[in-house]
């Protein structure tokens, strides 16, 4: 194949990769009984895979296939992030200034590249004390997180908005009509999200895009952990780039290498580690004297670079990760959990903050936008996990979704049984501002919502007399009770109930079930 | 650095331009809660009705004005209910556009479980629309217990309809818009889905079944699926579901009693709450179909709030001695 042809590849790839990602996105919503695809590329994710399997201390056979991008990371090197990864594709398409040679001069320092790779030995041995925290920092998760809780969001509102707006001219109707059930009940399903985390989740991934100001894709040279892990395996790859003499060092290959690890003061030769193998520089070399070979039968690892982490610098960074592992140890949730923090349905049945690999599919998929990121609802050690807001969304008595989306298992594959039999919270009612306890007006909503076939709130006869909204003459009041063992504490009550602000049933924490302080 | 120009007046023109429109944008935003019904007072004592006529679309004396129908098909039964009103051509006009509103109210349950209204009964009124000359039989609900579409499907309704040649709306949320009740008494205004409102035949088809807070949820508490901000209509349930039902006026009520909800209503979920009564009930008035329906749970319409004061507002009547009620046994 031509130069021209390998780049033509690539760029179908990305785009199908990117595609891929948003289409699974897109689809993996709640319709009932439809299976959920989602969740593919975690299961090819190596760092997901490692620090969810370490964090969690055990095997989990969904994660096993990311051996997969290792074996081929070995071979042809840091083609993940070239080809594949959806995040770097949007890096790599909204940085600006391609093909500029003055603006090399700008980036920062080649040494800041050690940057990806203490980041990376941090997560490993977070991992190995069973956190997760920095998950959050893997490019997937990144973009799933910022698809879910914020870009689809918006996307949904502006067009709900606008159909809004359009709706007001009753012409328009049969075509408004059209393409809603066409298009935007497919692709929204009517589902209305808010979420608490979406300025900070936005913020955060525009922030991302705006280093590519400083260098091309600046995240994915500078700071990505997988890109870390990646780059790390490449340096053993038998596909890598060479540059035969004579060149001419006219520098063009340079000018167009997206990491810019083609280094002019060494013969333009690059970092197997840096090398997304874009294979810009081929097609740029007017010589031919760019190409990757394979390293067989002489293959021999790369030789270090001055941008490496030392022993020292490893060494330092290891001591900082097990001060942040102490850290978390004596954030208050080591003690008592916080009395809105509910987790999805079944995480009470594992390690959930150690497994939890902080995606936010479960987020994407929950039919009523109750799951929510936290921001510091668990700790800073838990940001971006999951949690039930009842108040913007209840669990679906009958819904398994985030059940069969969760990547690592955290949310384990419990059945529809098991999951009723598992509760998360446990309502419980402020007596002084419920309508019938605090103001003898008469209100049933929470016991009609219960989706317990043997309701969880029943309504006790109680001695206030009714005055108004509806009770007439001397009839007496019902008043809900919440029946301890009969709640799951799924917050359809708190979701409904109509008392303005806070609700007046609330879904609080079960008890915690680690012991405080429980270590490592 | 210093090469960089100044903006142009152009650009700076054209940003304030973009900038202008994402704030007219904003604008098209609807406000999303009803702002004129929040008080803390609510109207305890009705006023006697004078103005309000009675307006009853009712048949004239003589013909049927109820029909029970008995019988072990679901189907058959209520094609047999239609047929002692009059036919579904009796209301059904070649080209019309008509509404079915079942009752779906959340995807916890299938049809079994007499928490969503018989797909079969759904279906065969679907068929007989269209055999009547309906343009196209839309079914609707909008359930508080997961999404509308995993709701038509767990209820079984989805496929029974589609099989039948309706289809399955999912209600729009710009399509609900804030509508006078002229004889509302303590509701003036609500937001009702339109579309409702400017079907040329709504037929209404609840389920049966006990419900705590409304006493049974039949004909009229059916209506409350069409409207937004339904956890503020609890406020004064009884009242503002007659108030609806003043607005929004069945031109059929089917009331599917083939399986009905005796205990934890209206979400249910054990089948010992169940019973098979295998019984339909039919008529254009839906006062007295909803009165009829009490009988069913060993109830009158004296013991609902709601059916008193729906036919105090003279939408229908609840006595059931006045009115000529065809029983019949398939």
């Amino acid at each position: 194949m031509k130069p021209a042809s390998w780049q033509r590849l690539r760029q179908i790839t990305q785009v199908l990769a990117l595609g891929l990602f948003i289409f699974l996105f897109i689809q993996s919503a709640y319709l009932g009984q439809s299976s959920l695809l989602s969740g593919v590329f975690y299961r090819l994710d190596p760092l997901v895979a490692v620090t969810a399997m370490l964090a969690g201390r055990l095997i989990i056979p969904a994660l096993v296939l990311a051996i997969g991008t290792v074996i081929f990371t070995l071979v042809f090197g840091r083609i993940w992030c070239g080809w594949f990864c959806p995040l770097g594709t949007i890096l790599e398409w909204t940085s600006l200034h391609k093909k500029k040679i003055a603006v090399r001069k700008s980036e920062p320092s080649s040494f800041w590249r050690k940057i990806k790779f203490l980041l990376l030995l941090v997560i490993l041995v977070l991992a190995v004390l069973g956190n997760q925290t920095l998950l959050f920092l893997d490019p997937n998760t990144i973009l799933t997180r910022t698809l879910a809780a914020a870009i689809w969001p918006e996307l949904r509102y502006g067009t709900f908005s606008l159909e809004n707006f359009l709706y007001q001219f009753k012409f328009l109707w049969p075509v408004l009509d059209a393409i809603h059930a066409g298009l935007i009940v497919p692709l929204f399903h009517n589902i209305q999200s808010v979420f608490i985390a979406a300025l900070p989740i936005f913020i955060f991934f525009l922030g991302l895009i705006a280093l590519n100001w400083s260098a091309e894709r600046f995240w994915c040279c500078y700071l990505c952990p997988l890109g870390g892990l990646l780059g790390w395996l490449s340096r053993y790859s038998l596909l890598r780039r060479e540059v035969h003499q004579p060149c001419k060092q006219c520098g063009l290959c340079n000018a167009q290498c997206p990491t810019g690890t083609i280094d002019p003061e060494n013969g333009f030769r690059s970092d197997p580690a840096e090398c997304v193998v874009c294979t810009n520089c081929v097609k740029s070399c007017n010589q031919g004297d760019v190409a990757f070979h394979w390293q067989l039968p002489h293959w021999k690892p790369v030789v270090k670079q001055s941008y490496d982490p030392s022993r020292r610098e490893a060494l330092v960074t290891m001591a900082t990760a097990i001060t942040g592992a102490a850290l978390a140890g004596i954030e208050p949730i080591a003690r008592r959990s916080p009395e809105h923090l509910i987790r999805p349905p079944g995480a009470t049945l594992t390690d959930f903050e150690s497994l939890c690999v902080r995606c936010g599919e479960c987020v994407r998929v929950c039919p009523t936008q109750g799951l929510q990121p936290s921001l510091l609802e668990g700790g800073w050690q838990n940001i971006m996990t999951p949690h039930l807001v009842a108040r913007l969304g209840y669990c679906v008595y009958n819904c398994t979704a985030c059940i069969q989306s969760c990547p690592s298992g955290a949310i384990p594959k419990i059945t529809l049984d098991e999951k009723h039999a598992a509760p998360m919270g446990l309502a419980s009612i402020n007596r002084d501002r419920c309508l019938p306890w605090a103001f003898n007006t008469s209100c049933v909503v929470c016991e009609e919502m219960c989706p317990m076939p043997d309701k969880a709130v029943v309504l006790v006869q109680g001695k206030g007399q009714g005055q108004g909204l509806g009770q007439t003459g001397n009839a007496e009041l019902l008043k809900p009770h919440v029946i301890r063992e009969k709640c799951i504490g799924c917050g359809v009550c708190e979701f409904h109930c109509p008392v303005g602000g806070e609700a007046a049933i609330q879904v609080y924490s079960l008890p915690g079930n680690k012991p405080p302080l429980s270590g490592i | 650095m210093s090469k960089k120009k100044p903006i142009s007046r152009r650009d700076f023109i054209r940003w304030l331009g973009m900038a202008g429109a994402g704030v007219a944008l904003t604008g098209c935003a609807k406000s999303d809660l009803p702002s004129p019904i929040l008080t803390n007072s609510t109207q305890t004592s009705l006023p006697v009705i004078s103005t309000s006529s009675p307006t009853q679309t009712i048949a004239p004396a003589g013909n049927t004005y109820l029909v029970v129908s008995r019988g072990e098909s679901p189907a058959e039964i209520t094609r047999r209910a239609v047929e002692a009103l009059g036919g579904m051509h009796k209301f059904v006009k070649t080209g019309n556009d008509v509404i079915i509103k079942p009752n779906i109210c959340t995807d916890y349950h299938t049809f079994e479980y007499a928490v969503t209204t018989n797909p079969e009964v759904v279906a065969e009124l679907v068929r007989e629309c269209l055999a009547a000359g309906a343009r196209w039989v839309r079914v609707m609900d909008a359930p508080f217990g997961g999404t509308s579409e995993s709701a038509y499907r767990k209820s079984g309704i989805a496929d029974a309809v589609t099989a039948a040649g309706g289809q399955m709306e999912v209600m729009n949320p710009a399509k609900f818009t804030e509508t006078p009740i002229p004889q509302g008494v303590d509701i003036k205004k609500w937001w009702v889905y339109q579309e409702v409102l400017n079907a040329d035949v709504l037929i209404n088809v609840p389920i049966a079944k006990h419900h705590n807070s409304a006493g049974l949820t039949l004909g009229c508490k059916n209506l409350m699926g069409t409207l937004q901000s339904r956890d503020l209509i609890h406020e004064n349930l009884h009242q503002r579901i007659a108030d609806i039902t003043s607005l929004i006026r069945p031109d059929l009520t089917v009331v599917d009693a083939y399986r009905i909800l005796t205990q934890n209503g209206p979400t249910g979920g054990n089948l010992n709450d169940v019973k098979l009564t295998k019984t339909i009930i039919a008529s254009q008035d839906i006062v007295a179909a909803d009165s009829y329906a009490c009988t069913l749970f060993g109830k009158t319409a004296d013991d609902i709030e709601y059916i008193k004061l729906a036919s105090r507002m003279g939408i229908g009547t609840k006595d059931l001695s006045s009115i000529k009620i065809e029983e019949l046994t398939v």
